[in-house]
């Protein structure tokens, strides 16, 4: 893990955390976390459920208080002046943006008005995102108590909306993908981008591994309360961009038949569940295919795959949970 | 899965200028906010004046069966207590509710997390609240009116500033109650405070006909200084009002407005 990145460049990072500690009782749901956004970039934040990406955005925004360590955002110390803090961030948060009683129209032009523009430009803002997020059709349909009048694809849309409605130094999106439907899914990532290539820094907070590796430039992965990996997607990839990723599918008493080796060299080993995940370099799929159908044949495996090696991969191997059976082959795959 | 990726802009183009942080007055947040909080609450307005005139129709009505032969003096104090009870009820009940949902469903931290200050969405809910409880003062009288015939003699200025420090004080509390107890017991000690105002307050009927030591409550109790001060500003022939009702109102809506503040405010 490298945090140099605290010390230097500090004039264009618009969110800079050191040695950030939370502790829920005897739960520790953030241990000692650096990290940084700087303008004009998109930053994901990974982790599987309770990893504690949720808890270190709320401190961020001033929601929860530190144990320990530093938070400035732009030019504010969060930890010490919270509200200065908040003058320099949009949140999109995990939960249903509180939009009752509102149009998608009102609601964006209320977020742009909280955040300096002017009632013309959040009006015009809020037709130009209706146009990005194409949900044009309900921009003037009231959201109604009770998850009435709004699907909640739509409502997510519209707390997107409300986010990025004026440009805000830092951009932080909680689980900004959930309930939505996937072309709208793709307009999203691209807005995304889009607000971090007019200089915004972005930390993206998701679980959706995939869709999200195409939009981002940073990726910091946590693992119970812990930093486990950062860097860019094709450095936490760490492997090359052809190597191929063979997926066995194991039978139900789970005896995996590559623990003795294929023969041939295994890049990663990842076992999660009935699937085991290896990586392995474009020039043995030829090899790999044959020991797979050999097993394939007599049994001994149920189904396999042969696929381009995805970051999903190495997140899996970063995150695996320290279980009897897995056994991580890659040096990259040791947590504390 | 790479064919289609929504590259970064790759042209260096010009250094990318700051953007600054949010600079807004007070006045627009504030301005802004009402709009939001009265779009979401206002969509409650038309069921909450029924409600308030139905327990207005029930106290005084269903309290009137209680007494039979009812004189003229009962029914004034029945008649002037009404608005009171519905006041109360708006800010100890369903203020309390409201704010509790509002803290389960993440609606409350997602205001908190705004570039506002954090006491200016206390205020703009006391406002909110005010707006949609103030009708009820209108309702409480026009059903004593239709029902015993009375003439009331208001006091305007006091009947007014009662009315806001009633309504105040109730929210406030309300509010208070709803950031600090668990969702759960915040409930239930909203439904105890509907018993507690309906039945066992001197806001009906005369103080005199409660034991000793359940007039000492009340005179420390922001509910009776409230019924108190309502009806001198109701009824000013036949009830005066008393600078301590006005003390102890004012000390409870202190109370609550700081410890609302302080949850608001501090991050846990």
């Amino acid at each position: 893990m490298h945090t140099d990145g605290i010390r230097t460049g500090a004039n264009t990072d618009v969110l800079r955390i050191a040695g950030l500690t939370r502790r829920y009782g005897r739960v520790v749901a953030n241990d000692d976390i650096s990290l940084r956004v700087r303008a004009g970039e998109v930053v994901g934040l990974l982790g599987h459920n309770g990893a504690g990406k949720t808890t270190l955005v709320s401190q961020v925004v001033g929601l929860l208080k530190p144990d320990a360590g530093e938070i400035r955002v732009g030019s504010a110390d969060a930890v010490q002046n919270p509200g200065a803090a908040r003058r320099h961030v949009a949140l999109q948060p995990q939960a249903h943006t509180p939009i009752d009683g509102l149009t998608p129209r009102a609601a964006i032009e209320i977020a742009g008005r909280l955040r300096g523009l002017s009632s013309r430009d959040a009006r015009a803002v809020a037709v130009e995102l209706a146009e990005e997020l194409d949900i044009g059709p309900w921009l003037d349909q009231r959201a109604l108590p009770e998850g009435g009048g709004l699907s909640g694809g739509i409502r997510r849309l519209a707390g997107f909306a409300m986010a990025v409605a004026a440009p805000t130094p830092l951009l932080i999106l909680d689980e900004p993908t959930n309930d939505i439907d996937a072309s709208r899914r793709r307009l999203l990532w691209d807005a995304v981008r889009r607000r971090g290539d007019r200089g915004s820094g972005v930390l993206l907070v998701t679980h959706n591994v995939a869709e999200a590796e195409r939009i981002v430039d940073e990726l910091v992965i946590l693992d119970r309360g812990r930093l486990v990996a950062d860097g860019s997607p094709a450095r936490l990839r760490g492997t090359q961009d052809s190597d191929l990723r063979l997926e066995l599918q194991l039978p139900p008493e789970g005896v995996d038949p590559s623990e003795d080796g294929l023969g041939l060299p295994v890049l990663r080993r990842v076992r999660t569940g009935r699937r085991t995940l290896l990586t392995v370099a474009a020039s043995e799929a030829a090899a790999a295919v044959s020991w797979a159908t050999a097993h394939h044949a007599q049994g001994r495996i149920e189904g396999f795959s042969l696929a381009p090696a995805t970051l999903e991969d190495a997140y899996l191997a970063l995150t695996e949970p320290a279980a009897p059976h897995a056994t991580p082959t890659s040096e990259e795959a040791t947590h504390v | 899965m790479s064919e289609s990726i929504a590259t970064p802009t790759t042209s260096p183009g010009p250094p990318l200028e700051p953007i600054a942080p949010v600079q807004v007055s007070l006045w627009t947040s504030f301005r802004t906010l009402m709009r939001w909080s009265l779009a979401s609450i206002g969509a409650m307005l038309p069921l909450i004046v029924i409600v308030q005139a139905m327990l207005a129709a029930g106290v005084i009505v269903g309290f009137g069966f209680l007494i039979p032969g009812i004189t003229a003096e009962s029914a004034l104090v029945l008649s002037s207590g009404t608005p009171t009870i519905l006041l109360l009820t708006i800010g100890l009940v369903i203020v309390p509710q409201g704010v509790s949902r509002a803290r389960a469903s993440g609606a409350l931290d997602y205001q908190r997390a705004l570039p506002v200050s954090r006491p200016l969405l206390l205020l703009v809910d006391l406002v909110v609240w005010t707006l949609i409880a103030l009708p009820g003062v209108a309702i409480g009288l026009l059903v004593a009116w239709l029902r015993y015939d009375l003439t009331f003699s208001f006091d305007w200025p006091l009947l007014i500033l009662a009315s806001l420090l009633v309504t105040t004080m109730a929210t406030s509390v309300g509010y208070a109650i709803a950031v600090t107890l668990p969702a759960m017991l915040a409930q239930l000690v909203s439904q105890v405070l509907v018993f507690l105002v309906l039945l066992f307050s001197p806001i009906t009927f005369p103080a005199s006909q409660l034991p000793d030591w359940f007039q000492a409550l009340h005179a420390i109790l922001p509910i009776q200084p409230a019924a108190d001060l309502m009806r001198a500003g109701i009824a000013s022939d036949a009830f005066a009002a008393d600078g301590r009702d006005l003390l102890v109102l004012a000390l409870w809506t202190v109370l609550g407005l700081l410890i609302t503040t302080r949850a608001l405010v501090r991050r846990k």
